[in-house]
């Protein structure tokens, strides 16, 4: 187990930078994960920390030592591909116990390891077949297992569940979450789904373009986002954005559409903004209810009610707990709560304090 | 008519189909092997007979006892499966390290081995000759092997099968793990290969035991011909008794069809499977 601290990480690919100056933290024993649209740069930051590719500038710690010229077998991590890179021609046991045999370690040594690490992972019984014999899941545990046996201080995850169909994704994030807590390894786990961000990591690293974003808690990210851009990218379903204005000494502000939504801190703010509404942060209202919106879509899924809704011109979601059965095209009042409302600056998308 | 009936009629029709084609593939080689057990006489007979009357085996007592043949087999074998072995390994390596580390110089190199190809083998055998006698290996193995120590065709299957069958990450993983480049090669890439390998080495030993136009160069002795420039040989000596060239023939092919029928999965599969999934 070990710290992993990453400083000033610059990457370049020919002419083209692909990481722009990245630092943060993991603290002994976390459970990180990187997350972002498809290429902003969350799997060049796993490869670089596992030493498949070059560092063009910056620099990586494991603990206490600088890695950066360190071949990938001494730095003491294991990686699970998306892809599972299993040995085809190998047996589980053969592809669990293989870095064991690279360092050497007696036959006895690595089948009791092979054994311990497939209890732990319930692939006991399927130590002898070949990986073209297993299923999705089966493959992906005899990775994760190949992870284990090393008993390495960083575990690095590689989008590792993207492979698999929705309802086996859900169990094996659990699986993988208990696994980190009976193995408290530090682990940076890429992903582009923030549902496994949100659900798995002690800490989320929000990235685009080869940036960092944001890091924090999870719902750190979701109550107080820094930007517009973590805002709507974590969350499902996604926050909604209508644009608004107000007046200095107004606690009013207006939509495109002369809605008018208030609060007394807007007082302080002047010119043109961006209001994020979380779908779960709108009420259907009765008599007196502040604002209208015609109903687009709708998807019922027995427990809740989304709706897909235009308000002020602008698209919006609507998440309800209750059952709520209405026609395409209909308009409703409904009910917004100003407190839990976020407000952004449009010009830069940054969240202001309101 | 239903479905079903119509399909297994198309079968049917299929199987006749190929049946003519494979006998009317087969005939001649099961003339030429009925010839080496015919007398001369009949030999003269029409229409030929499928099956010989009278079957003999002097033609086969006097190719053996009269002609260096098993000599010239041996020679032929011994080419052959050196150069199989040097193709496999070079294009093995070659291959693979162009399919894997493609920094830009390694691709003019590729496309250089490709265009090797594209020269014709009588452009450059006259001076292959003068190089082989200037090194002292006319008449042997090693003289023999010169031209049949690496095959272009070879390197890019292998390099084709590499890119479409071995996945980068595996190769990532396996670094992860500890293991070296060598390792890699030996340990990982080399047994995922061993279908195509198979194939380019059948490829190879039929390359090698069917060259006519070099070996005919560098041997000059009667005991260092390969057994192609011996049954050639042959001809011009015993024109009139095809009998006995139908034999040496017959005999001569007893290797290759062995090779055949023990590769044959490999081939295929190599072949065919080069886009395989998992």
């Amino acid at each position: 187990m070990a710290t992993v601290e990453i400083n000033e990480l610059r990457k370049s690919f020919g002419d083209v930078e692909t990481l722009h100056g990245i630092s943060f933290s993991i603290p002994d024993g976390a459970f990180v994960a990187l997350v972002g649209p498809s290429g902003c740069g969350k799997s060049t930051i796993l490869r670089l920390v596992a030493g498949l590719e070059e560092i063009t500038s910056g620099d990586i710690y494991i603990g206490d030592n600088i890695i950066n010229d360190i071949e990938p077998k001494d730095r003491n991590i294991a990686m699970v591909f998306q892809n599972y890179a299993l040995y085809p021609h190998l047996t589980v046991a053969q592809n669990m116990g293989f870095s064991l045999k690279l360092l050497k370690k007696s036959k006895v040594e690595i089948e009791r390891a092979v054994k311990e690490a497939a209890e732990i992972l319930g692939i006991g019984e399927l130590l002898h077949r070949l990986p073209k014999q297993l299923s999705g899941g089966q493959r992906q545990r005899v990775a994760m297992g190949r992870a284990i046996v090393r008993q390495p201080q960083v575990f690095l995850f590689d989008e590792p569940l993207s492979n698999l169909d929705a309802k086996l994704r859900v169990q094996m994030r659990a699986e993988l979450k208990a696994l980190h807590r009976r193995l408290a390894t530090t682990t940076i786990y890429v992903t582009h789904d923030q549902i496994e961000a949100m659900t798995m990591a002690d800490i989320v690293v929000v990235m685009r373009d080869g940036n960092v974003e944001q890091v924090g808690r999870p719902l750190e990210l979701y109550d107080k986002p820094v930007n517009q851009f973590v805002a709507g990218f974590i969350g499902s379903p996604a926050m909604g954005f209508l644009p608004a204005t107000t007046k200095v000494g107004s606690n009013e502000m207006v939509f495109s559409d002369g809605q008018v939504l208030s609060k007394p801190t807007y007082a302080t703010l002047d010119g043109g903004y961006i209001i994020g509404l979380r779908p779960e942060h709108i009420r259907l209202g009765g008599d007196g209810a502040s604002f209208k919106a015609t109903i687009e879509a709708s998807e019922q899924t027995g427990s809740e009610t989304m709706l897909v809704a235009r308000l002020a011109d602008q698209e919006i979601t609507i998440l309800l707990r209750e059952r709520f059965d209405t026609p395409i095209g209909d308009a409703h009042a409904f009910v917004i709560d100003p407190t839990a409302v976020q407000v952004f600056d449009s010009k830069t998308g940054a969240r202001l304090e309101t | 008519m239903s479905a079903r009936a119509r399909v297994r009629r198309t079968n049917f029709m299929l199987d006749i189909l190929l049946f003519v084609i494979c006998i009317l593939l087969l005939t001649p080689l099961i003339l030429l092997i009925a010839n080496g057990f015919k007398t001369p006489q009949e030999m003269l007979v029409w229409p030929p007979t499928l099956f010989p009357k009278d079957p003999t085996l002097q033609n086969f007592h006097k190719v053996f006892t009269e002609t260096p043949l098993l000599q010239w087999m041996f020679n032929s074998f011994a080419f052959a499966i050196l150069s199989t072995i040097a193709i496999v390994s070079t294009s093995a390596l070659a291959g693979y390290i162009i399919g894997k580390f493609p920094f830009r110089s390694i691709n003019i190199i590729f496309v250089l081995f490709l265009a090797t190809a594209i020269i014709p083998f009588e452009v450059y055998m006259i001076p292959l000759y003068f190089q082989v006698k200037a090194l002292g290996l006319l008449n042997s193995i090693g003289g023999l092997l010169v031209g049949y120590l690496v095959m272009s065709f070879g390197i890019f299957l292998i390099r084709q099968n590499v890119i479409a069958s071995i996945p980068d990450e595996l190769l990532e993983a396996a670094r992860i793990d500890g293991a070296g480049e060598l390792w890699i090669f030996w340990y990982v890439v080399l047994p995922l290969l061993r279908g195509p390998l198979a194939a380019l080495a059948v490829l190879a030993f039929f390359q090698a035991w069917t060259a006519f136009a070099w070996p005919i160069i560098v041997t000059t002795r009667k005991a260092s011909f390969t057994i192609e420039v011996g049954l050639a040989n042959f001809q011009s000596a015993y024109t009139i008794d095809l009998s006995l060239l139908s034999a040496a023939s017959a005999a001569v092919m007893v290797p290759s069809v062995l090779a055949f029928v023990l590769l044959r999965r490999n081939f295929v599969e190599g072949i065919a499977a080069s886009g395989m999934k998992d």
